[in-house]
């Protein structure tokens, strides 16, 4: 076999035998500086902070029962800038309340421009009865108010290799934050989109940046256009009244047709929504929505398991090598659960989606929301489950991750 | 959280593995399986490293697999197969590709599809370009003894005398039912092997009458190693042409991600931990001794050993601690190595059957042309690579995505250094210029319209890759295989190259070279290697 090819066998031998030597002298020759580190790394920390500690720069009232925060890099403690963002961008902000750590996921209504030229985001709060980080932000966060903030996440993105050229936003009570930042985009940028925003609410009181939403479409007449559909007008209202519909949409924004739709509220409007665009026969790829939020009541989905519903279970939880165990009610998400015994795993999205929670489920059953359950396959194979979208049915035992730093 | 609430890892144990990737989930478990209890500690919150899968929208989208060699079918189980399942006890559902790959070279409009198994392989070529089988046969032939060879001196010990190695073959050769012992079954080669070890790919095949078009169709493959035939070591490409075309390619139904989370729970099963959102930031070494490790949250955990997951540039460069502790030969080496290529990769889902589009292939290769050394010369601008790998998953797994849909991704590579000058600002600007043009190049290719059909659409950079595997400047191909850096040479280089006691490095950056297949087997050898100091 080996004559079917001729070779000096020598002389290929010799060759050989001069890579190690050459080897050996590039070796030699070469510097014996580390190298600490690497322009991607860089570039992907510059992206995408682990962390961002900012700090309240303003605060005003936007609308009834709204308020914008402004937050800026909190230059004492290492944050030099804030990270670049794409408009529909969302911050994951988390926060001490009386000794148990929470995090919550706020889209960013400031522009990337305001991050990029101007060093500050802002994020749009809207108070909630009840609500455990928006009644404390309400109460305690003022000027000075030091907020530690995950990088941008998120993909509600208006995305020019896939979307249309016609994009009809349909905000919902606080989901006007995501659309506000995005038109401020396609003002500032000139970017080659045109932008039909349908903004509903209850009452004309509540809705939030009517002047800077008017002005951005009076800078760019010809690719902004703002509705703002009203439920309960008052006397002087005289836009259209009534929810979103599909009538109304397509009355507003013309025909459906080539368009792509970006919807963003309260978990009741994508419900409806889903319905009134059926009519409109779209493809899927043209309707995007952003992540629901952690589900108000999980016993109303039509699969959850009745005998579970108003219980309380115990949770046996291994974080790095302690074991606890603690209470797990049957309403709440088993993150919730852990985050009120004072175990804070990662989270992001809280909402299925990003995989920042993902868990193993050693033992017993939990409730995952069928539509929120964005587990990779593998993920579900292996008992991986993200506590954040998932909800006991019995006694649990699980492993979750400890938090970065 | 109240730092008296913080959970810690537990003060001390006997190994640690730096990252979960395939070098060190493969360390995991070849330790665990031995008794080991290691502790696998990953920044990431899942398993794999690049051996990963995401979701967006209904889709989800393997993040780098293309395909795995020596895998093989239940009855004749390649090197992999056999360290996972017969050794590991890992159970993974294995996909077959259907074939070899689809080869479109766009300025000579040759396109060819190319099935496993030789002879099917040479017959195809022969179909396409007349007069290339006798010529193929012999090179075939050729590239088997050579790949029979190749196994033997891995294990050889390192010592860089000719007779040293020829002893140290037939050794082997003599002894050893070591799994990846492929080479036993084939051993009059040891000559042929030791004449064309120094050469390249291009100094032997084009002596060897194989007309260049036929050329052309043989050579797609090269862009897995990623370095021009001109440069590539000819015995480590008939090593992984002869693996292919004999064992053909496969790949786990649920994604690469199955594979890393079957690992890890095997691993775990054995004994071992595996913790997530963990960084290791430093790496402990008392006079050239392996301490123990401290990672990102500040806690020190006591051990002998550490297998790391990581390129050697940045364990040498800023791992390990005290920067004193870094032997200035092992910065030496690591600065006179040349990093291998930097992945991007389009991530499309479809919302259209292949069928409808017209894309029925698993793998293509598309290029201008298989001047691979005018392809690589690409690689160094920041705009569109003359060559795209591409893959359809469904053509492998026609249900990965909803009926109606497709999966496609299409992989290109940059050299070192290529994107190290791109502002935050502009970045998402420039990855999508260069996806686009990348869809175009597909379209163009195949007359196909995936433009308009797009649902759901990812891009990852260089700096993602640099962002979810830590991978040093976002390299996917580890240090490249020029001829005095092949495997060969790294082989015969190791002991003398072994600088801290009690530290093994596992992964695409380690001798073996990048590839899942290879990043498997060395990061068992790590493992074997570490058992072995442990004195197990
Ligand atoms: C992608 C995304 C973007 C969003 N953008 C915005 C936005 O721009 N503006 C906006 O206003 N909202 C936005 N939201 C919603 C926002 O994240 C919060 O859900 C909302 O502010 C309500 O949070 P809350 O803490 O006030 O109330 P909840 O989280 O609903 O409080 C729930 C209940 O649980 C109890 N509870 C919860 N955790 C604990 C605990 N650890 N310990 C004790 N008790 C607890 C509380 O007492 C309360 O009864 C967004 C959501 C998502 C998913
Ligand atoms: S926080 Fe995003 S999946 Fe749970």
């Amino acid at each position: 076999m080996s004559e079917l090819i001729k070779f000096d066998g020598l002389k290929d031998m010799a060759a050989l035998l001069e890579l190690l030597p050459e080897r050996k002298k590039r070796m030699k020759q070469a510097s014996a500086e580390p190298q600490t580190g690497d322009a991607m790394a860089a570039l992907a920390r510059a992206l995408h902070p682990d962390i961002q500690r900012l700090v309240i720069a303003d605060v005003r009232q936007e609308a009834a029962g709204a308020r914008v925060f402004r937050l800026v890099p909190d230059k004492e403690s290492g944050t030099a800038a804030p990270a670049v963002f794409r408009a529909g961008q969302y911050l994951s902000l988390k926060i001490d309340i009386s000794g148990v750590r929470v995090a919550r996921p706020y889209s960013i209504s400031s522009s990337p421009a305001d991050a990029a030229d101007g060093g500050f985001y802002e994020i749009t709060i809207r108070k909630k009865d009840g609500g455990f980080l928006s009644e404390h932000a309400w109460k305690e966060w003022r000027v000075g108010t030091r907020i530690e903030a995950s990088g941008p996440a998120g993909f509600f993105c208006v995305e020019p290799l896939r979307d249309a050229r016609h994009i009809v936003g349909l905000a919902g009570g606080s989901g006007i934050t995501p659309f506000r930042s995005m038109l401020k985009d396609i003002v500032e940028t000139g970017a080659d989109v045109k932008f039909t925003l349908l903004y509903g609410v209850n009452r004309p009181d509540e809705i939030m940046f009517k002047n800077d939403l008017e002005s951005f479409a009076a800078q760019a007449p010809d690719r902004i256009s703002v509705h703002f559909v009203c439920c309960e007008p008052d006397a002087a209202w005289c836009g259209p009244t009534g929810f979103l519909t599909a009538d109304s949409i397509r009355k507003l924004a013309g025909d459906p047709a080539g368009k792509s739709f970006f919807i963003c509220g309260p978990q009741a409007m994508y419900s409806f929504l889903e319905t009134e665009l059926k009519q409109f026969d779209l493809p899927k790829r043209r309707i995007r929505r952003e992540v629901f939020g952690e589900t108000a009541d999980v016993s109303a989905h039509p699969d959850y398991p009745a005998d579970a519903a108003g219980k309380s279970f115990s949770m046996t939880v291994h974080c790095g090598s302690e074991t606890t165990v603690i209470p797990a009610k049957a309403s709440e998400s088993a993150l919730v659960a852990l985050e009120r015994a004072g175990i804070a795993p990662p989270s992001e999205c809280r909402s299925g989606e990003c995989g920042f929670c993902a868990s193993i489920l050693m033992n017993g059953k939990v409730f995952v929301i069928p539509e929120t359950d964005r587990r990779r396959l593998a993920a579900k194979k292996f008992d991986v489950f993200h506590p954040c979208s998932s909800y006991p049915v019995s006694d649990i035992e699980v492993k979750v991750p400890l938090d970065k730093g | 959280m109240a730092e008296g609430k913080k959970a810690k890892l537990g003060g001390a144990c006997d190994v640690v593995i730096i990252g979960a990737g395939n070098g060190g989930l493969a360390a995991a478990l070849a330790l665990a399986v031995r008794g080991a209890k290691p502790l696998v500690l990953e920044q990431h919150n899942a398993p794999g490293g690049f051996a990963t899968s995401f979701v967006r929208g209904r889709f989800e989208f393997e993040a780098a697999l293309h395909e795995l060699s020596s895998i093989g079918p239940e009855n004749n189980k390649g090197g992999v197969r056999r360290f996972l399942e017969d050794e590991g006890g890992v159970d993974i559902d294995w996909v077959p590709i259907p074939e070899a790959y689809r080869v479109i070279l766009t300025d000579s409009g040759m396109d060819a599809r190319l099935p496993f198994g030789e002879a099917p392989f040479i017959d195809a070529i022969e179909e396409k370009v007349p007069g290339s089988r006798e010529p193929l046969t012999r090179y075939f032939a050729l590239c088997r003894e050579v790949s029979g060879a190749l196994g033997l001196l891995a294990k050889t010990a390192s010592n860089p005398s000719p007779k040293r190695i020829i002893k140290d073959l037939k050794k082997f050769v003599a002894e050893s039912a070591d799994p990846f012992d492929d080479a036993r079954r084939n051993t009059s080669n040891v000559v042929t092997f030791l004449r064309t070890l120094p050469k390249t790919v291009d100094e032997v095949t084009l002596k060897m009458g194989i007309p260049p078009k036929a050329v052309d169709l043989l050579y797609p493959y090269w862009c897995y190693l990623g370095i021009p035939m001109s440069r590539m070591n000819f015995t480590i490409w008939a090593a992984m042409l002869i693996d292919y075309i004999d064992y053909g390619a496969w790949i786990p139904r649920l994604r690469s991600q199955e594979m890393s989370y079957a690992i890890e729970a095997r691993v775990r099963e054995l004994g071992g931990r595996v913790e997530y959102n963990t960084r290791v930031d430093r790496v402990l070494v008392e006079r050239g001794r392996v301490k123990g490790v401290v990672t990102a949250s500040g806690e020190t955990i006591k051990t002998s050993a550490v297998i790391a997951n990581t390129s050697p540039t940045q364990l040498y460069g800023s791992l390990v601690s005290p920067a004193s502790e870094s032997p200035a030969a092992a910065l030496r080496n690591v600065n006179s190595r040349k990093l291998g290529g930097a992945g991007f990769v389009v991530y499309l889902g479809l919302d259209v059957s292949p069928v409808e589009l017209g894309v029925n292939d698993y793998g293509y290769f598309i290029s201008k042309t298989m001047d691979t050394d005018a392809v690589y010369g690409s690689m160094e601008k920041l705009d569109l690579v003359d060559m795209q790998a591409t893959i359809c998953l469904n053509n492998a797994i026609p249900d990965c995505s909803p009926p109606g849909t497709t999966i496609i991704s299409m992989t290109t590579l940059y050299k070192p250094g290529v994107w190290d000058s791109v502002k935050p600002k502009e970045y998402a600007a420039l990855k999508n210029r260069i996806a686009d043009a990348m869809i175009t190049q597909f379209d163009d290719a195949l007359g196909t319209d995936i433009r308009s059909r797009v649902e759901e659409i990812e891009v990852a950079t260089p700096a993602t890759f640099a962002r979810y595997a830590r991978s040093f400047n976002g390299g996917i191909y580890g240090y490249e295989l020029d001829p005095w850096d092949s495997i060969i040479p790294r082989i015969l280089s190791e002991k003398d190259e072994s600088y801290i006691k009690g530290l093994e490095v596992a992964g695409g950056f380690a001798t073996m070279g990048h590839g899942f297949s290879s990043s498997l087997i060395s990061g068992r050898s790590a493992g074997l290697k570490t058992l072995a100091g442990l004195g197990g």
